[in-house]
C-alpha cells in the first residue's frame, strides 16, 4: 500500500497530472478514509503511461485507447489461463482409472 | 552484447537523431507491455534498450568506434514491466470486455465468468508488515503494545511472554481490507528486542554478571540478585570466585510449558578506594596452602 504523497514521489508525477489521470480512469486507486491509496501495479502502470507518451510518441487520446485495449487483453489472458487450467484438471481426471 | 549498431539496424555514421528514431521504431514494436506473452520480444526489447543506452553516451560511442572498449553493456536492474503486475491475480484493471459476449451462447463460459466475478469479490486483502521494538523485560514477561499505523489508527499488540528477536506475530484481519467483500489481510509484526543493561538471553536461560565484594566471596553471604521477575535472595557459598556460576531455578524464560533458569556469574570486585587496613592485612597474610593461580600457564621447562 502506497499513500498519495509517497506515490507522487516514486512516480515522479505532480498532483495535478495525477488528478487528470485518475479522472481519465487511467489510474484507479482505492479510496480509504477519504484518501487515495496505491499499489505496486499502479506504479508500473504510471511507468507504462510515461513510456507510451514520452518514448513512443503516443498522444493522450491514444494512451486511453491503448490502456483500454490492454485491460481487455489482460482480462482475456487471465480467462484463457483459467480455461487452460480447467482443461488440464479435466484431462487429468479423465486419465484416472 | 552484439554490435549495438547492428542491433538497432543503423550505420556507424548514423546521427544521434537517427539512432533515437531507430530505437523508438523498434521499441514500439517490441515493448513488453504491448507483447505481454512474448518472451522473445522482451529479450529483444532489452537488447535494443541496452544498445540505445550504450550509443546515446557520445563519449562511450567515440571510444567504441575507436576500438578502445567493447560493447559489454551496462546492466540495468531488472525492470518489472506493467505486464508482470497485470498478469498476477487480482489485477483491478482487467476487464471482461473482450469476451463477455461468449457467455451469452456458451454455458461453460457463463460459469467461468460467474466464478471469476465471485473470486474477485471474495479476494482477501493484502498482508501488511510492521516492525515493533520491545523492551528486553517485556519480551520475557509479555505485555501490551500499541502500533501507530501509517494510514492513521492504532493497533493493539499483545506480546506473548518469551518472544524472541525476529519472531513474527500475526494479527488476523488487521491488514489491508479486501478490495471486494472478502476478508481483510493480516498484520504481520516483526519483533525486535532491545538489549538490557545487565541481563542477556541464552535460549530459555537468563544470564547475569553479579558483582560481589571480597568479603562476600571469602566468607559467603546472602545478597539480593535481580531477575526479570524481580529481585531474589541468592546464597553465595563461602570461597566463591569470579566466574563461579550459580543457578536460580525457574528464574528464566517461560517457553512452551518449560521455564529456564537464571544463571548468575559472580564477579569479585576489589574496593574502589585503596584501603590501608586491607593492605596491612594482606602484606602480613601468609596463605596456608599453595596459592598460585597462574601455575597452569607456566611453560614446562
Amino acid at each position: 500500500m502506497i499513500r498519495e504523497q509517497e506515490f507522487l514521489q516514486l512516480a515522479q508525477l505532480d498532483r495535478a497530472t495525477l488528478r487528470v489521470w485518475i479522472e481519465e480512469a487511467w489510474l484507479a486507486p482505492v479510496e480509504r478514509d477519504g484518501e487515495s491509496v496505491f499499489e505496486e501495479i499502479d506504479l508500473a502502470r504510471v511507468r507504462l503511461i510515461l513510456d507510451l507518451r514520452q518514448n513512443m510518441g503516443v498522444n493522450d487520446q491514444g494512451v486511453g485507447v491503448i490502456l483500454h485495449l490492454l485491460d481487455q487483453l489482460h482480462g482475456l489472458r487471465s480467462a484463457m489461463g483459467e480455461l487452460l487450467g480447467t482443461m488440464r484438471e479435466k484431462r487429468a481426471a479423465e486419465r484416472e482409472p | 552484447m552484439r554490435d549495438p549498431y547492428e542491433i538497432l539496424g543503423v550505420s556507424r555514421t548514423a546521427t544521434s537523431e537517427e539512432i533515437k528514431k531507430a530505437y523508438l521504431r523498434l521499441a514500439k514494436k517490441l515493448h513488453p507491455d504491448l507483447n505481454p506473452g512474448d518472451k522473445r520480444a522482451e529479450e529483444k526489447f532489452k537488447e535494443v534498450s541496452r544498445a540505445n543506452d550504450f550509443l546515446s553516451d557520445p563519449e562511450r560511442r567515440r571510444r567504441y568506434d575507436a576500438g578502445e572498449i567493447d560493447a559489454a553493456g551496462v546492466e540495468k536492474a531488472a525492470q518489472r514491466f506493467y505486464k508482470d503486475y497485470a498478469g498476477a491475480s487480482g489485477n483491478p484493471y482487467e476487464t471482461e470486455g473482450a469476451y463477455a459476449d461468449f457467455a451469452d451462447t456458451d454455458s461453460f463460459f457463463a460459469d467461468l465468468l460467474r466464478r471469476r466475478a465471485q473470486e474477485a469479490r471474495r479476494a482477501r486483502g493484502a498482508d501488511q508488515l510492521y516492525r515493533l521494538e520491545v523492551d528486553f523485560l517485556d519480551a520475557i514477561n509479555g505485555g501490551k503494545k500499541e502500533i501507530g499505523l501509517p494510514q492513521g489508527g492504532r493497533l493493539d499488540v499483545t506480546i506473548p511472554a518469551g518472544i524472541e528477536e525476529g519472531q513474527i506475530l500475526r494479527l488476523r484481519g488487521k491488514g489491508a481490507p479486501s478490495p471486494g467483500e472478502g476478508e481483510a489481510g493480516d498484520a504481520l509484526i516483526e519483533i525486535s528486542v532491545r538489549p538490557h543493561p545487565f541481563f542477556s538471553r541464552d535460549g530459555r536461560d537468563i544470564r547475569l554478571d553479579l558483582p560481589i565484594t571480597l568479603t562476600e566471596a571469602a566468607l559467603g553471604a546472602e545478597v539480593k540478585a535481580p531477575t526479570p521477575s524481580g529481585p531474589v535472595l541468592l546464597k553465595i557459598p563461602k570461597g566463591s570466585n569470579t566466574g563461579t556460576v550459580l543457578r536460580l531455578k525457574g528464574k528464566g524464560v517461560l517457553r512452551g510449558d518449560k521455564r529456564g533458569d537464571g544463571l548468575v556469574r559472580l564477579q569479585v570486585m576489589m574496593p574502589t578506594h585503596s584501603d590501608p587496613a586491607l593492605e596491612a592485612f594482606l602484606s602480613s597474610w601468609r596463605p596456608v596452602a599453595d596459592y598460585d593461580p597462574r601455575r597452569e600457564m607456566e611453560q614446562p621447562s
